[in-house]
């Protein structure tokens, strides 16, 4: 196996790991309980701030541009909102002022997720409950931690 | 262990080293549990006559890989993701409703605890109760998923980002699914993170638990499996089926320090719809 295999795989362990140090930055989760709720700020943003479009444009002129069938060009334009990049935390912000009919729409959209009676929150807290009382035992199986 | 689960262990090419299954032992399981083997394994005997026939059980790779997109035109099937994604039919067949998939090379599962601002493990030998608890989790309307988080995720200690998130919006390598909440992985390989980028972006919920981890034989130190793969395409391919299926959320970058190498970086506030209180939908 050459070196440079060797190192890539090796590197692999590390990747998912900076990949996420993105996610720490970009979010705003309620960090004292660490339950994925994201916190309202209060923003109110506009409509056209809520998807960036930069990239769609750009390939929606090229595509304009060239000399591809029109029928080619219908299945393009669809492919290039692929590229549309939707902003969950302004989108979020915006849902919370939106009026009833808008947020309803936006559910269904899947734009916002709705923790209905905190049952992720309290999914998620009786799982770390139920995960202590094993952890006593295990304590109590194996001796001190780190022993096996 | 509840009557309607089973552990399904995806294992091809090494009949001598399902390490898993020894280690469910230690942790003391008590469920079911079967090997998944695909109709391309030409150690297939080898597996029926140290297992049982009732233990293995067979999928038809070509078959399987016409019921989902591996997003590319390769001929290739040298990858998980058929057995991740024939594992919904199997449970089906087995009247089961919940089941979890592993890997083969797990050498142990371990609780992650901070204590005096050190992360201390606490090795898990009371696994069935924790299955239950995922599967109690699993229960939860929209999650699709739920996953133990690996040995990888902690490097860093308590810094770590998994271990101060806690509870992330991913899913790799373990699987705990219920049958009548079926998904499709997609993507030939890197097949769970374009599942839970693609899925995630849809509103779907793919969770790992930080709490309770794997740990995994180091990719090349057991031959056999996915190793071959990987060696022959390099993380660069393996990142760009990330790119195919999310290209607005899924960027090529590079990453390291002294090593730079390329690889897939997913820019999560492009692709996350947030979870969010109830309190906010107006009535």
């Amino acid at each position: 196996m050459s070196e440079y295999k060797n190192n890539q795989i090796k590197m692999n362990l590390f990747d998912e790991i900076e990949a996420d140090e993105e996610l720490i930055k970009e979010n705003n989760y309620t960090s004292k309980i660490n339950i994925p709720q994201y916190e309202i700020k209060g923003l109110q943003p506009n409509l056209n701030e809520l998807v960036n479009m930069q990239k769609y444009y750009e390939l929606k002129m090229k595509i304009q541009q060239s000399k591809v069938s029109e029928e080619e060009k219908k299945f393009l334009y669809m492919a290039a909102t692929r590229h549309l990049q939707f902003n969950y935390s302004l989108i979020a912000e915006y849902y919370a002022h939106a009026d009833k009919e808008m947020q309803e729409l936006m559910e269904q959209s899947a734009l916002v997720i709705i923790d209905f009676e905190d049952a992720i929150r309290n999914g998620y807290t009786q799982l770390l409950d139920r995960f202590k009382e094993i952890e006593e035992k295990d304590i109590l199986y194996n001796g001190d931690e780190d022993e096996k | 262990m509840r009557n309607n689960f089973a552990v399904f262990i995806l294992t091809h090419g090494r009949p001598d080293r399902v390490l898993t299954l020894d280690t469910l032992k230690k942790c003391n399981y008590t469920g079911k549990w079967y090997l998944v083997i695909d109709n391309e394994d030409n150690k297939a005997n080898e597996y029926y006559e140290k297992y049982g026939k009732d233990k293995v059980l067979m999928f038809d790779k070509l078959a399987v890989s016409k019921t989902f997109d591996t997003c590319d035109t390769f001929d290739d099937r040298r990858t998980i993701v058929y057995a991740r994604n024939v594992c919904f039919e199997l449970a089906k067949q087995l009247k089961l409703d919940y089941f979890l998939e592993l890997d083969d090379d797990y050498t142990e599962f371990r609780f992650r605890v901070e204590k005096e601002g050190v992360l201390r493990t606490i090795y898990c030998r009371h696994i069935d109760e924790v299955f239950e608890a995922m599967l109690e989790f699993l229960d939860i309307p929209n999650i699709s998923t739920v996953a133990l988080a690996q040995t990888g995720d902690f490097i860093g200690g308590t810094e770590s980002n998994v271990f101060k998130q806690k509870l992330c919006r991913k899913a790799m390598n373990s699987f705990f699914c219920k049958t009548n909440k079926p998904f499709k992985f997609i993507g030939r390989i890197n097949e769970d993170v374009n599942t839970y980028v693609n899925l995630g972006t849809k509103g779907k919920l793919l969770f790992t638990v930080a709490e309770c981890s794997l740990d995994q034989l180091a990719t090349q130190s057991n031959g056999g499996g996915m190793t071959d793969i990987y060696l022959d395409s390099g993380t660069y391919v393996k990142s760009i089926y990330s790119v195919i299926t999310n290209p607005s959320c899924v960027k090529i970058g590079l990453m390291g320090q002294s090593n730079k190498r390329i690889h897939h970086k997913i820019l999560w506030n492009f692709c996350l719809p947030k979870i969010i209180n109830e309190k906010y939908k107006k009535n």
